[in-house]
């Protein structure tokens, strides 16, 4: 009784303590990638009044680009438009994207919830598909089949997402006429007679290119965890006791391979919302990717700090939600970060 | 037996994909006359469709009507003005309006509406240019003054681009959900991806024949998917893709002043910098002589076979095939015998026997600078360079950002691209009030004799006064007097249409690809 007591206040505190850390870390780093991306931005070579007006910019007289700088709060110093946009960030006001003519938060949220359903798609793709890939390279180890997904999966992690993107466009649109070249929703049908299958058959081919982006690696470390277990004293020891197979990798190797596969989802975030800023370009899907090049080419500085501060929070998650999953399936690690704190 | 089930699955999906996508072949197989039309020709504009935010400056504002039009030889018509007129003081544009316009939410356009749009756009900071407005008002029901605080002929190109807006409804959604007196009503706008629009039963004008056109926002490489596989009616696609048939559809060049030429230093090399540092003046080409010499030297046809694959135009001016375009100022070319007597009855001759020719120790050579990764401006730099080699002037094409050139562009010549069928763009060139502003005169060209003219062209009380001072200042710093600029060559935009889709008769184009050849919209018909 008294020692549940003991080790229930010593539990407690370290997980506020844990919790504290690791937000003011996420604070710090959200602050750092503000300045940064700010920094970087009104240093680009890009002239917002430019990228705005396109091609017809020589007819606009000075009196009109003055009255743009202004509705764009281009003329105040740097400094000053940082500071006036990060105490307006304090008070929960995102600022307004001029290349969308809406509230930042309101174009996030829009184009999220797009690109959330492709980047979700994708990613469950590239975590089953590379797992089970990795789990029969790793049983199979030196056999053809392992050769055969250690080609592939060395192929994958060195072809560009766009490049895939453009041959899957390629020979499923264009040759065979299966999928539909672009967009989330079918060309000229009004919204409301969309229905779930239009959405899938939109969704099937940039998902497909986006989750080549992750499958490479979690093949190839799956297939190592898979290597190392079957190598292990307590595989030996059930291989003694008699099992065999499937039934022996199901058992005694897949929660040591799951370990490394879901720590790589997790922290493959951030490269997955890399990958759709070319997806989405390639297949037209108007998601969250596709806003960042728009506003990146048109100098939207409002929606791409809006932007980096969202993937940045998104990142983080993923990445802590890894560790923690890692942990929870490999005590082993959590027994290394234990002893790095002491 | 697992791999088998697999396969299953596959199969299964994958006819999933085919059965969903049957629906977009819909209204092609059925047979007949499509009553829709697809387009894929880019132009979407992200902050929504106001024209008071500059919506509709290029082609046509669709959902809106504006007060002049300019039909397909570039002549000023009326659309909803029936009449206009401006004052001997050239400040008081006078405008009547139709009376039997309607907006789609049925009510009438009256004087009031098109005093408050120009009004509105005037204050809005948007991507048109009515800062010249002084106030806007409607003095009877059909009837509105523009007043403006100086003569401005070019004002006139706002009346064709600025589409009319309700009063009523010109709230703050307004950008997302249009209300105009257009040809086409607005439908549905998924963002990043298509634009519904519905024909408009009660247009005054001419009613387009399609019910409904829908605009597929794709890039380059999903257009050319798209009309490759059938889902489009009409793509927009650079020259360097345009390569191949398409069956069923075919190439539509489309001549633009869409142009490229090198803007030559003006000034000589004094020392001297601007404000923000950048060093001015180049001796070799402040030379008169040497301007010249190029412009004589360079073939231009062979720019345009060899670097645009023949999908473009020589170029003799910065407007060409405009109205105010005067084509006298074209000088023979691909005469390197006749650039090489200029040069030499100017003192440069190739003393040492290299190959370059000099005059006071001063070697007649130049960089020519070009946005690096704008491969036709490249392949451009690139042949200018060996086409002034036998004439004995060195030329080294250099690929910068535009932050570098920005810097260089009034000490070293510059590749640049212009066109637009607003003549202001040919007085922001040439102008010395413009010298150094933004990019344009970058060379700091200065001429009195032009810019006088310019002056006059743009306090000019009619299109037709105003071409013959645009004419005059053409003929000035063209090639055969101060030959400021040489200019190379004229892209062809190039599109994919149905070979059943008749676009009627096509406007020279802008700079810029994609919307302008929605002018005619209205008037496009199916043959077949």
């Amino acid at each position: 009784m008294e020692l549940d007591v003991l080790t229930a206040g010593s539990a407690a505190r370290p997980v506020v303590v844990a919790v504290a850390a690791r937000v003011s870390r996420l604070l710090l780093l959200l602050t750092a990638v503000a300045v940064g991306s700010f920094v970087l931005m009104v240093n680009s070579p890009v002239d917002p009044v430019a990228a705005y007006v396109g091609a017809d910019v020589a007819s606009l007289g000075s009196a009109q680009r003055a009255l743009i700088a202004e509705r764009w709060g281009l003329d105040d110093p740097a400094h000053e438009r940082f500071l006036s946009w990060f105490g307006n960030l304090l008070g929960g006001d995102f600022g307004f994207s001029l290349t969308f003519n809406r509230p930042v938060l309101e174009v996030i949220g829009d184009k999220f919830l797009t690109s959330l359903a492709l980047m979700a798609l994708a990613w469950l793709l590239s975590g089953l598909v590379g797992f089970a890939l990795g789990l029969v390279a790793g049983t199979r180890r030196g056999r053809f089949a392992d050769r055969a997904i250690t080609w592939f999966s060395y192929t994958l992690a060195s072809a560009p997402t766009f490049w895939v993107g453009l041959l899957l466009l390629y020979v499923f649109a264009v040759s065979w006429n299966w999928a539909p070249v672009c967009c989330a929703v079918p060309i000229g049908v009004p919204a409301d007679e969309v229905g779930l299958g239009d959405r899938l058959a939109h969704l099937a081919l940039p998902a497909i290119t986006l989750s080549v982006v992750g499958i490479a690696p979690v093949v190839l470390h799956t297939r190592q965890a898979v290597v190392e277990a079957l190598a292990s004293d307590h595989v030996a020891f059930a291989r003694a006791q008699g099992e065999r197979g499937l039934g022996l990798v199901l058992h005694r190797v897949v929660r040591n391979a799951a370990a490394p596969a879901l720590l790589l989802q997790f922290g493959s975030i951030g490269e997955l919302f890399g990958g759709s800023v070319l997806a989405e370009q390639v297949f037209s899907y108007p998601g969250l990717g596709a806003a960042t090049t728009a506003a990146a080419l048109g100098q939207d500085v409002p929606l791409l700090l809006g932007i980096a501060l969202f993937t940045t929070v998104l990142v983080f998650t993923g990445n802590l939600v890894g560790d923690r999953v890692h942990a929870a399936l490999d005590p082993r690690s959590r027994l290394v970060d234990v002893r790095r704190k002491r | 037996m697992r791999r088998s089930a697999r396969f299953r699955a596959a199969a299964v999906a994958v006819a999933g994909i085919a059965l969903a996508s049957c629906s977009t072949e819909a209204h092609r197989a059925s047979g007949g006359r499509p009553v829709e039309l697809r387009l894929a020709i880019g132009g979407e504009s992200e902050e929504g469709y106001d024209p008071t935010l500059g919506w509709g400056r290029y082609g046509s504002p669709l959902f809106h009507s504006t007060l002049l039009a300019r039909d397909a030889d570039l002549n000023i018509v009326n659309d909803l003005a029936t009449r206009y007129e401006v004052s001997p003081d050239r400040l008081v544009w006078t405008v009547d309006v139709r009376a039997d316009a309607k907006f789609s939410d049925g009510r009438p356009v009256t004087a009031r509406d098109v005093a408050y749009t120009f009004t509105a756009a005037s204050k809005s900071g948007g991507a048109t240019d009515v800062t010249v407005l002084r106030e806007a008002v409607a003095v009877d029901e059909d009837t509105v003054e523009l007043r403006l605080t100086k003569p401005q002929s070019t004002f006139v190109n706002r009346l064709v681009s600025l589409g009319i807006v309700p009063e009523h409804a010109h709230g703050p959604d307004y950008a997302r959900k249009p209300v105009g007196s257009g040809p086409f009503v607005f439908e549905q706008w998924d963002e990043g991806q298509q634009l519904i629009v519905r024909r408009n039963d009660a247009y005054y004008g001419a009613k387009p024949a399609f019910e409904r056109v829908v605009f597929v926002f794709t890039g380059e490489d999903a257009s050319l998917a798209a009309a490759r596989s059938g889902q489009v009616d009409l793509a927009a696609l650079p020259s360097s893709l345009a390569t191949g048939e398409i069956p069923g559809m075919r190439l539509t060049r489309v001549e633009s002043v869409d142009n490229r030429g090198i803007a030559f230093p003006f000034q000589p090399d004094e020392g001297r910098r601007t404000d923000e540092g950048r060093p001015i003046g180049n001796d070799v080409t402040s030379d008169l002589a040497v301007r010249r010499a190029v412009n004589v030297a360079l073939d231009r046809r062979a720019l345009v076979d060899g670097v645009l694959n023949g999908f473009g135009r020589p170029a003799t001016g910065p407007v060409d095939g405009l109205p105010w375009h005067e084509p006298a100022t074209a000088v023979p070319d691909d005469d390197p015998e006749g650039a090489k007597r200029v040069l030499e009855a100017a003192g440069w001759v190739d003393a040492d026997g290299d190959g370059v020719r000099e005059r006071g120790g001063r070697r007649a050579e130049f960089p020519l600078l070009y946005p690096a990764g704008d491969s036709v401006r490249q392949g451009l730099a690139l042949a200018v360079a060996d086409m002034l080699k036998p004439i004995g002037v060195a030329v080294t094409a250099q690929g910068e950002s535009w932050e570098v050139i920005r810097t260089r562009m009034h000490a070293d010549p510059v590749l640049f691209g212009w066109g637009s069928h607003d003549a202001t763009e040919m007085h922001n060139l040439y102008s010395s009030a413009q010298a150094g502003v933004e990019l344009w005169n970058p060379a700091l060209y200065r001429s009195p004799v032009v810019d006088a003219e310019l002056d006059a062209a743009m306090a000019a009380a009619d299109p037709g006064q105003a071409a013959a001072h645009w004419k005059a200042a053409q003929r000035q710093f063209g090639p055969g007097a101060d030959a400021a600029w040489a200019w190379l060559v004229n892209l062809d935009h190039t599109y994919y249409a149905d070979a059943c889709l008749d676009l009627g008769k096509l406007q020279v184009e802008p700079h810029g690809h994609g919307w302008p050849i929605t002018r005619g919209i209205a008037g496009w018909s199916w043959t077949c």
